[in-house]
């Protein structure tokens, strides 16, 4: 079976997350690394926006910092994301270009991959689909985002897995527009996402939920995960990525 | 500077940021939570549209015409649904 190198759940900021990121599709585009699969959790708290965004259109930034949360722009696109240290998994995949996991057609790669999460959730005993362009759903509510980037010679995706919301904070981190709501008929965010311990009514933990997408990626990817940790030079390159780009204004605020 | 919200109907949000000399729009930053690769096409497109008459057709030919010249893949709007924004964005 196919191998692919797993880093395993680990915890950091959000300029060094979306920088490890960054830093292994560069060292997979020079093929010195192995494509990847890596969970993450952030720390502290963050709201990352998408890379077509406005900072301050998304995000109260001045409520972000009275609670020492992160903001950060992503290079992918897509939407505003809350990432509650207590609440979610995130996940990233590097690939190189014409992997068999990496086809071109953008939707059908989300399609793909987005079944690890499916059978992920499954594991936990919960039936969820995919619902394009980018989204897991589960009982007819978002449980997953996800998004992708093309660059660097890669294939990067990266995801949330929500295991509980907090919904007051979300709605105090990020500000939605009112015609995001009105269009699809619904006022209020709890009819529109949803998380895992909402769904089971049960205190699953971390744990059980990295367990679940650990065996649901292997299972539906059709990959064995070879644990592994990051190189030197990825730990080098990120440090001055974060430093030098995920944790500037001229980056975080450029649009 | 005028500025809206656009729900692409069955797709994404858009935010437009436009000025515009009554005429022509003399700059554009088109925001939101679209996908587009590669990225880099956006400041092309945004580049492209300066000095570009405000009316659906002439807008919409032009994103297209970067989005073949660059090879690039706007998913969750249509050139016509920014242009459409940007329309709205006009009346505002």
């Amino acid at each position: 079976m196919e191998e692919i190198r797993f880093i395993d759940l680990e915890v950091h900021s959000a300029f060094e997350n979306m920088a490890i990121d960054e830093a292994i599709m560069l060292r997979v585009k020079e093929g010195k690394s192995n494509p990847t699969l890596r969970f993450y959790r952030w720390s502290p708290s963050a709201v990352s926006i998408g890379t077509f965004q406005g900072m301050n259109d998304e995000v109260d930034v001045e409520f972000c910092k009275t609670q020492g949360m992160n903001v950060i722009r992503r290079i992918t696109g897509g939407g505003a994301v809350f990432h509650d240290f207590e609440g979610e998994i995130t996940y990233s995949i590097i690939l190189p270009k014409r992997h068999r996991l990496a086809p071109d057609d953008i939707i059908e790669s989300y399609r793909l991959l987005c079944d690890g999460i499916i059978l992920g959730m499954n594991h936990l005993g919960i039936e969820a689909s995919f619902k394009p362009i980018n989204d897991v759903i589960a009982e007819g509510k978002k449980i997953s985002g996800n998004a992708q980037t093309r660059r660097h010679s890669c294939l990067l995706q990266h995801g949330t897995v929500l295991l509980d919301l907090d919904v007051n904070m979300m709605f105090q981190a990020l500000k939605v527009p009112l015609e995001k709501i009105s269009d699809k008929m619904i006022a209020d965010v709890k009819q529109r996402v949803t998380s895992i311990r909402e769904i089971l009514q049960l205190d699953v933990t971390i744990e059980e939920l990295r367990n679940a997408l650990y065996d649901g990626f292997s299972e539906a990817l059709n990959i064995e995960l070879k644990l592994d940790r990051l190189t030197s030079e990825e730990l080098e390159l990120a440090s001055k990525l974060a430093a030098e780009k995920y944790s500037t204004t001229e980056w975080n605020f450029k649009r | 500077m005028k500025t809206i919200n656009y729900k692409v109907p069955n797709g994404k949000m858009l935010k437009i940021k436009l000025n515009d000399d009554g005429m022509k729009i003399t700059s554009v930053t088109i925001l939101g939570d679209f996908f587009l690769h590669p990225e880099s096409t956006i400041e092309l497109i945004e580049s492209a549209l300066i000095g570009c008459k405000i009316d659906t057709e002439i807008i919409t030919k032009k994103i297209q015409i970067v989005l073949d010249t660059s090879q690039s893949i706007l998913i969750g709007a249509e050139p016509r649904d920014i242009a459409n924004a940007i329309e709205k964005a006009m009346q505002e």
